[in-house]
């Protein structure tokens, strides 16, 4: 599957895209095929202050349990409802219509930990 | 990893995409390149399924005394069989609680077949060895020379058809018939664990690869242990290790229809009989979440607020819509109180329901 270059990536697995206050939250295709088929996505509410490393929500596949964690800080403002009737959407397109929950940045700090797909292809390699 | 077994198809899972696991002291494919969703539905939609267990036990059980040692030795009335009829037992220790639960196969008067589960497979032959020194009768484990398949779903009697030399038509449910398959011989009955008409075939290890090709040429899906597991649960079938174990009699876990007190003599009997007299401490019920979530084993359950079990088995359904369970509560909760399960901290709102959670097509 070929990444999308403007996503930063975290060592859990996660993607963001940062657009200006904006950033949205997924995880990592790497992360869905390690997963397998995904049955259950809980999500926070909105509205939600949520740290930068914390985990929001939970991707459910038939026979594991995973936390999703934020790549940066903010406040939850938009939540993909469409997950809750088809979780599956995130092993299809991770990186598109499988996105998870948009923030408000509230700190932008993290953002340094962050790796590029390039690095994070490497990191995945190691 | 070196001290696990590989079955006869090893070679054929990894070609198949298999993702390997230990499972049972074997290395066994927990799903195919496909997943577990396409290869369940595939079993509940119309297709057929093709499943490895050779990892499941097989012992013989031969001689004058045969039957006498199987009644005193499982729990269901082994009497009641008549030859090429399969029965679903237990071995209960003298606690009342379970050795294994079990399939037992009546060949003829004088020799039965019992297919028993992988993990318990060494603690069976042993507890079977040791009772057999008091009967006349010869107890043999055939597991290491035998390949187990089981073929489920809609269209399982066609593609096995093609195989067998004998008429499939005439094997009723929880019925079998031995005779030639492929280019040897075996077992083949109406049986299996997924809710769908199907078979489980027994052959010999040499033929093993030569069935499977054959089976997965007639369109027979492989499927792997996870899959395997939704189709168990789906059926509300219990699982040794989850619903049961050497901690319950069948008075907990709901399998007194399997434990005949009125037919004799049998190792276990006296215990279950008080334990049924003074009530169990808790019973297996079936529930199904009416919030969102999977609940899994052992989440708690709690009924109006106070905790009263734990889940044994559950998933999400894709037929039921939703979060499925079996679970251990205490009796005065199998049928009264607002039922939760607590997942990550909160309670979900959960209703009793009857297994099956899904419709069976088994042909009765």
């Amino acid at each position: 599957m070929s990444v999308p270059t403007d996503l930063k990536f975290t060592k859990e697995h996660e993607w963001v895209r940062i657009e200006g206050d904006t950033a949205t939250f997924g995880i990592s295709d790497h992360a869905q095929e390690a997963l397998g088929d995904i049955v259950f996505v809980e999500l926070p509410e909105v509205g939600r202050s949520i740290d930068a490393g914390e985990a929001y929500g939970v991707v459910e596949s038939v026979k594991a349990v995973s936390d999703t964690y934020a790549p940066v800080a903010g406040e939850v403002i938009e939540i993909n409802e469409a997950l809750e009737s088809e979780a599956d959407l995130v092993n299809s397109d991770p990186y598109g219509v499988g996105w998870i929950i948009k923030v408000k940045i509230s700190d932008n700090n993290a953002e340094t930990e962050l790796m590029n797909p390039e690095e994070y292809t490497e990191f995945l390699d190691e | 990893m070196s001290d696990l077994l590989k079955t006869p198809l090893f070679d054929a899972h990894v070609a198949e995409g298999g993702k390997i696991v230990p499972f049972a002291g074997y290395e066994l494919p927990v799903q195919y390149s496909n997943g577990a969703l396409k290869e369940y539905t595939a079993v509940r939609e119309g297709a057929a399924g093709i499943f490895d267990i050779t990892h499941m036990g097989q012992v013989r059980v031969e001689g004058k005394d045969a039957l006498s040692f199987l009644q005193y030795v499982t729990t269901n009335d082994v009497s009641k069989l008549v030859d090429g009829q399969v029965q679903y037992s237990a071995l209960l220790n003298e606690q009342g609680t379970f050795i294994d639960d079990i399939t037992t196969y009546k060949i003829n008067d004088e020799a039965y077949y019992l297919c028993i589960n992988a993990a318990n497979r060494h603690k069976d032959v042993a507890h079977l060895l040791k009772e057999a020194a008091n009967f006349d009768v010869t107890v043999t484990d055939e597991s290491d020379d035998t390949t187990l398949l089981a073929l489920q779903g809609a269209k399982a009697q066609a593609a096995l058809q093609t195989i067998a030399g004998f008429d499939l038509e005439a094997v009723g449910y929880y019925k079998f018939a031995r005779g030639k398959i492929g280019s040897a011989g075996g077992i083949i009955s109406r049986t299996g664990y997924t809710g769908e008409d199907g078979f489980e075939i027994y052959i010999p290890n040499s033929i093993a690869l030569e069935v499977w090709d054959a089976l997965v040429a007639q369109g027979a899906v492989p499927i792997g242990l996870a899959a395997r597991d939704m189709l168990r649960t789906e059926m509300g079938y219990a699982l040794y290790g989850h619903e049961i174990s050497d901690a319950v009699t069948p008075v907990e876990a709901k399998l007194m229809w399997i434990t005949k007190l009125a037919k004799g003599d049998f190792i276990g009997k006296q215990a279950v009989e008080t334990r049924k007299a003074e009530g169990a401490q808790k019973r297996l019920i079936a529930l199904k979440l009416t919030g969102r979530g999977i609940p899994r084993e052992h989440y708690k359950v709690f009924v109006d607020g106070v905790e009263s079990g734990e889940v044994t088995s559950g998933m999400h359904s894709p037929l039921a819509g939703g979060g499925v369970a079996l679970a251990y509560v205490k009796p005065e909760h199998v049928t009264d109180g607002a039922l939760t399960v607590e997942i990550r901290g909160k309670q979900i709102e959960a209703e009793r329901t009857t297994t099956p959670f899904v419709r069976s097509n088994v042909r009765k």
